[in-house]
């Protein structure tokens, strides 16, 4: 899908916290526009904000001022079920620490956005076992998270995130738990899963080699926006 | 949607079977402990009326002496006036709506035959007994109306006194001694068995009312007169006409309270039942208690499973879960967790229920709408106890929820 009109946009958007002297302002006035079937690196140091606009980004969290629009629709001001609905149809979410259930099967994992979709079972099962075919995990469907390493887990946790056949793919850190050659299996699917579906990922890092597989990358620094560079676009052979 | 969520739930009361299962223990002492209750005192309220029926349901009984009341009977101001032959033959004279009207004397007397003896309630009475004590004949035959005005010396025996003198023998025509007076037997009564309150029926012998009084007695007084109602009067329409003709009889002034007393056996069994109804009510209310306290349990139990899952709860909210959908699901898993609990309570119950009912000799009586009740009531209790902390749960934020350690 060829990048077009923005999916995301921040239009002077603060998080604060906090009452009066106290108060802290996690961002401070961002503007921010992603378009469809970007892949954006995410980074800057703690408490630079970029944790905050990533939970906006991923409609768990609301803006204190401003405006956050995701797909033209005022998801600042939905009210907490719409954001879930938002989320459940829309966004996926791939964690640092993966999040699974545990003692829970890998299917049974990625089926269960789609069970709050009231997806019927034996569909539910069909779009499971695709999902796990798609990040290469055919035949590990019955394997509770405790069978599986790190970079399989990681593996069903971005299934469980495609399975709605989401836009947007909010990743937190989703190498950090994982030593390189894994680092670097996950980052080579979600470059693939970006490609092939036009799946927008946005993805917080701290590691450089991490964002050099992002196109643009975004560095947040006291609450603002410091710097947003995109690569050259490098001719595909 | 449910069904799934009622097969999660049972997941994880699988995954802590132990805790689990403290969890319900509560319940299960509840749920047991009212089933046993109202179960053994359905049966004791069955066996109390089936009591009073062997004594002979529509049946008044008379005797001398004041009725019971503020005071006590008998009070000081006046001599027992025993009833007399007069007040008997009074009440067959007027009295209409009755079936059968019988005196009866009685006294514990050694009753012998060859070298056995067995100490027996003697009764003096007439061939109408019977049929105003609904007592039928196993064999043999009343008394005739001359015997019982001659008072041969004849007589009728219970059960309990032909297995101590006869064994499974035929007792017609042997003679006892009773009170150094002898009888001939002429008759076998059909067994009746205990009271509930543990008196022998059937160790029993019935003699006519003059050989008694002569014999036996020493005197011409009647104990009690028994009158049964015809199907077509009620027990409280007969018992003022009784009072109003002995009254006469005995020549009560209207100033003066009766020197008897007229107990009605159906208000007594009435009372009796509802007396073992109010009884089974309080204990089975006692044991309700527990039932609060298991649901407690639970709402304990549900506050740590959700604390512990928050995790979990975080990542369900991320993904789509709406608020009710997280509400749902731990209200199931509480619900499911007493539901179970509830059910092994009513399997236990009733099993003590039935163990009560053999060494108890009461009939075994489960309700099954005290078992739908409880199975009712323990769903009712996990879902009351279970909502609040499904609720903190439910309100979690996604965002905090997810950094929980």
């Amino acid at each position: 899908m060829a990048a077009g009109a923005p999916l995301i946009t921040f239009d002077k958007v603060w998080k604060s916290y906090g009452q009066g002297e106290a108060k802290v302002h996690a961002l401070a006035g961002v503007d921010l526009a992603i378009r469809r079937g970007e892949f954006v690196a995410i980074m800057g140091p703690s408490g630079s904000g970029k944790s905050t606009a990533m939970n906006i980004i991923g409609c768990l969290d609301t803006p204190t001022a401003g405006t956050y629009s995701f797909m033209g629709v005022d998801a600042g001001r939905l009210d907490r079920n719409r954001r879930a609905m938002l989320r459940n149809l829309y966004v996926g979410f791939v964690f640092q620490g993966y999040n699974l259930l545990a003692r829970t099967t890998a299917a049974e994992n990625v089926e269960l956005p789609l069970i709050y979709r009231g997806v019927a079972s034996r569909e539910r099962r069909d779009l499971a076992m695709q999902a796990l075919a798609q990040v290469g995990l055919v035949g590990r469907e019955h394997h509770t998270p405790a069978e599986l390493s790190g970079g399989q887990q990681q593996r069903v946790a971005i299934a469980r995130a495609i399975v709605t056949r989401p836009t947007l793919l909010v990743a937190d850190e989703p190498t950090g738990n994982l030593d390189t050659a894994r680092t670097h299996e996950i980052m080579e699917l979600l470059t693939r899963l970006n490609r092939e579906l036009g799946l927008t990922i946005t993805m917080v890092t701290h590691e450089a080699d991490v964002a050099e597989y992002a196109e643009r990358t975004i560095r947040f620094l006291d609450g603002h926006v410091a710097s947003d560079s995109t690569k050259l676009e490098v001719a595909q052979p | 949607m449910i069904w799934e969520t009622v097969r999660l739930s049972l997941r994880s009361i699988r995954r802590n079977v132990l805790r689990s299962f403290l969890t319900l223990l509560g319940i299960v002492i509840g749920v047991a402990a009212v089933i046993a209750m109202l179960t053994i005192g359905s049966g004791t309220t069955q066996k109390v009326k089936a009591d009073i029926a062997k004594l002979g349901s529509n049946l008044l009984v008379v005797r001398a002496g004041r009725p019971a009341g503020p005071g006590g009977p008998g009070g000081l101001d006046q001599a027992v006036r025993p009833l007399a032959e007069k007040d008997l033959a009074a009440l067959v004279a007027h009295l209409s709506g009755a079936r059968a009207i019988s005196p009866a004397s009685q006294k514990q007397v050694r009753v012998i035959f060859g070298t056995e003896s067995l100490t027996s309630g003697v009764t003096g009475t007439d061939s109408a007994y019977l049929d105003a004590r609904d007592w039928k004949l196993a064999s043999g035959r009343p008394f005739s109306d001359s015997e019982t005005r001659s008072g041969t010396g004849v007589c009728l025996i219970g059960e309990t006194v032909r297995q101590q003198f006869f064994g499974a023998g035929d007792p017609e025509g042997e003679t006892i001694r009773v009170n150094r007076t002898s009888c001939k037997i002429i008759g076998l009564l059909e067994p009746k068995g205990y009271t509930g309150f543990g008196q022998d029926q059937d160790n029993v012998v019935l003699m006519p009312l003059h050989a008694y009084q002569r014999r036996i007695a020493g005197n011409r007084d009647i104990d009690n007169i028994y009158i049964a109602a015809d199907d077509r009067t009620p027990t409280s329409e007969l018992q003022p006409r009784v009072e109003d003709i002995l009254r006469d009889a005995r020549r009560v002034t209207p100033d003066r309270e009766s020197d008897f007393a007229i107990r009605d056996m159906t208000q007594i069994a009435d009372a009796m039942a509802s007396a073992t109804t109010t009884m089974t009510g309080m204990l089975g209310a006692v044991a309700g208690v527990s039932l609060l306290v298991g649901g407690i349990g639970i709402m304990n139990i549900m506050l740590v499973s959700v604390t512990e899952r928050t995790r979990e709860i975080g990542i369900r909210l991320a993904i789509g879960a709406h608020e009710k959908h997280i509400l749902i699901q731990f209200l199931v898993e509480a619900t499911v967790l007493s539901l179970l609990g509830g059910i092994i309570g009513i399997l236990i119950g009733l099993s003590l229920a039935g163990l009560a009912s053999v060494t108890l000799t009461i009939p075994f009586a489960p309700s099954p709408a005290v078992i739908l009740l409880a199975v009712g009531f323990s769903a009712l209790i996990g879902m009351v106890f279970g909502f609040f902390p499904a609720l903190r749960g439910a309100r979690l934020d996604p965002i905090d929820a997810l950094r929980h350690e």
